[in-house]
């Protein structure tokens, strides 16, 4: 499926490097600081779980390196691309083809089935409507919701919907899946079901996940386990270590 | 997501499309019916103008100038027969007809009123007010000291059929001359003032009476109000290469009561559409903007999966326009029946300064439905632009922040 086998032997080349972010917020006349210098890497391959207490700055961090946010001071490179000076389009572009977002709330368009809403960021890159279909058709399969294809978000559980965000994460074939708590709305044997997914995935498509999360229990899918900390960032257990190969 | 994506988010928020449909339809609707009641007034005032002057008259740029001295702008036989032959090559051209007007003075033997006699040729088929008898007849071929008066005239001087009137009046040469006339018959018409002034007598007595064989007008009629100007732009370049001072004037030029009452209906027209796309536009307005409101985090979650600004721009703008487009038809249709209704209820009004009551009515065509779908259509996309542009101006992660 997808790009997974045929990237793996690019598994370790750099796909991300945030040099010394800074990001910072006018509360009144003080500022305050979210993050604090951080740099940080990720190779593709990686499975990286990103912890740290509520407010910390990890949603901040993966803002930044999603390109929905833009830093106060640093630098996010994406495959050795510098963002900052890129223009609000080409962020876009960027993010539709190269990084794929799962939501802690899942994010799913309410209006559209789980086929439709995987199959949205295929439309975004205005793919041919047999690939779009064989895509999505796979994904869906992938995640274990072939019978629920037609399904409007309502009508599926929290597991369920985090498993079409992660279709849909995937779906268009991004080198970086990045991951906002993505256990928080869910009990803990979906969200160990939703993170063996990912795992999974991670393994099989040579798909580099960063997932932030303040669940200690998902610490131990990590590849590579990074902490922030107000605001700064500590390399924990199992820093360096990639994902097993596939 | 093509019209997916805004048919569905209109579909899941029935209750505010719903709304806003009511709306742009209502709007359209009230549009659709003043613009239709205006139209069958203007229309219904058109064809009595033209009833009472004809589609064109022509006469000597003197007359029209008012620059004559005496009766320096009759129209002699050798011209009016030009005119009429410059006429006859007109494939809308049904007739026409001399008329020669002059003042006078009516006595009764009591009382005297100044009136305008129009010399005519009766039962001509143009122009002969004969239908318009409510007591006696109209002028026939065989009159000669006959007058039609009006109904008004009559009741002020107490006239019948079979009363003598007598009429005094300057011939051409200066002279005064009178004569009495028997009243053949007695009209009505839909202006008061026209009935208390206006007699009418036989050409050819009145030609006697003035010492003349001119006339000061030819009216023309066509099958079509439409052919009126072509009409007139053709005679009058052949009048004018023929040398003569004979020009053209359509009935709209004629009647400056037909002028002032079209632009007045225009302005009103204007002024009522203007009132309601206002209406229309601030409701629209509201509504989408609690629409975009409500979906902030949507547009957050679909601008962070790579929709660019123009996208989500495109993608409210093109909500806005399913409703104005859907409202706008309902809107029509809605107009139409109104329209029916009104029609078939047949109210009778007594239009002020007028003596007969006529029956309202709105008349629409499809040119007559544009307007109001154009206006309701455009107020509708335009309330749709700022919501629509704050909707695709949102920082994503701040719109992805909202619960």
């Amino acid at each position: 499926m997808g790009h997974g086998s045929q990237f793996c032997h690019a598994r370790g080349a750099k796909l991300l490097d945030a040099q010394r972010l800074t990001k910072t917020y006018r509360v009144g006349t003080e500022t305050v600081y979210a993050l604090r210098d951080v740099s940080f890497s990720a190779l593709q391959g990686d499975f990286i779980v990103i912890n740290g207490p509520s407010g910390s700055g990890k949603t901040t961090f993966l803002n930044l390196i999603a390109v929905i946010d833009r830093p106060t001071a640093g630098e996010v490179f994406i495959e050795n691309q510098a963002t900052s000076t890129q223009s609000e389009g080409q962020l876009a572009v960027l993010r539709k083809t190269k990084i794929g977002l799962v939501f802690q709330s899942f994010n799913l368009i309410p209006v559209l089935s789980a086929a439709e809403n995987v199959e949205y960021p295929l439309l975004l890159q205005r793919r041919p409507k047999p690939e779009r279909e064989e895509r999505v058709r796979a994904l869906l399969a992938e995640v274990g919701l072939s019978d629920l294809a037609r399904r409007r978000p309502s009508e599926l559980s929290g597991g369920q919907r985090q498993r079409v965000a992660i279709a849909r994460a995937l779906v268009s074939g991004p080198m970086i899946v990045l991951a906002d708590e993505p256990t928080a709305n869910l009990d803990s044997k979906t969200g160990e079901a939703v993170m063996d997914l990912m795992r999974r995935l991670n393994e099989e498509h040579c798909v580099t996940f960063i997932v932030v999360t303040h669940d200690p229990a998902v610490s131990r899918y990590a590849g590579r386990r990074v902490r922030i900390h107000d605001g700064r960032l500590e390399e924990g257990e199992g820093d360096g270590v990639a994902a097993p190969a596939s | 997501m093509g019209w997916r994506l805004p048919l569905r988010s209109l579909w899941r928020n029935r209750r505010r499309t719903l709304l806003s449909l009511a709306v742009v339809a209502l709007g359209t609707a009230v549009s659709l019916f003043v613009l239709g009641f205006l139209e069958n007034s203007r229309f219904q005032i058109q064809e009595s103008t033209v009833q009472e002057y004809g589609n064109l008259q022509v006469a000597s740029s003197k007359l029209w100038n008012n620059e004559a001295d005496g009766y320096d702008y009759l129209i002699f036989p050798s011209d009016e027969e030009r005119v009429t032959s410059q006429l006859r090559t007109e494939s809308g051209y049904r007739g026409s007809t001399s008329e020669l007007q002059f003042p006078g003075l009516l006595g009764t033997g009591r009382e005297t009123q100044v009136i305008r006699a129009i010399g005519i040729e009766p039962e001509n088929e143009v122009l002969d007010f004969a239908g318009y008898a409510v007591a006696g007849r109209g002028l026939e071929r065989a009159d000669t000291a006959a007058a039609f008066v009006g109904r008004t005239l009559a009741e002020k001087l107490s006239l019948s059929v079979g009363s003598v009137i007598m009429v005094t009046l300057t011939t051409v040469d200066g002279a005064y001359n009178a004569s009495p006339f028997t009243v053949a018959g007695i009209y009505k018409y839909s202006n008061e003032r026209f009935e208390q002034q206006v007699i009418f007598v036989p050409l050819a007595f009145a030609q006697r009476l003035l010492n003349t064989d001119g006339v000061d007008r030819i009216v023309v009629l066509l099958d079509t109000i439409e052919a009126t100007n072509p009409v007139a732009s053709r005679l009058a370049a052949a009048l004018e290469t023929d040398g003569t001072d004979l020009v053209p004037r359509t009935w709209d030029d004629l009647s400056p009561f037909y002028r002032q009452l079209a632009s007045y209906f225009n302005a009103l027209f204007a002024f009522l559409s203007l009132a309601i796309s206002i209406l229309v536009f601030f409701i629209i307005l509201q509504v989408q903007t609690l629409a975009f409101l409500e979906r902030t985090r949507e547009i957050g979650t679909i601008r962070a999966l790579g929709t660019t600004q123009r996208e989500v721009f495109g993608l409210f703008f093109s909500e806005s326009a399913w409703l104005a487009l859907l409202g706008s038809c309902m809107g029509v249709g809605l107009g139409a029946v109104l329209v029916g209704a009104f029609n078939a209820i047949g109210i009778q009004w007594l239009p002020p300064g007028t003596i007969e009551e006529f029956t309202l009515g709105a008349r629409i065509e499809v040119k007559t439905a544009l307007v109001p779908f154009a206006v309701s259509l455009a107020a509708t996309l335009l309330s749709a632009l700022y919501p629509a542009t704050q909707a695709s101006r949102l920082r994503v992660v701040e719109a992805l922040r909202i619960e």
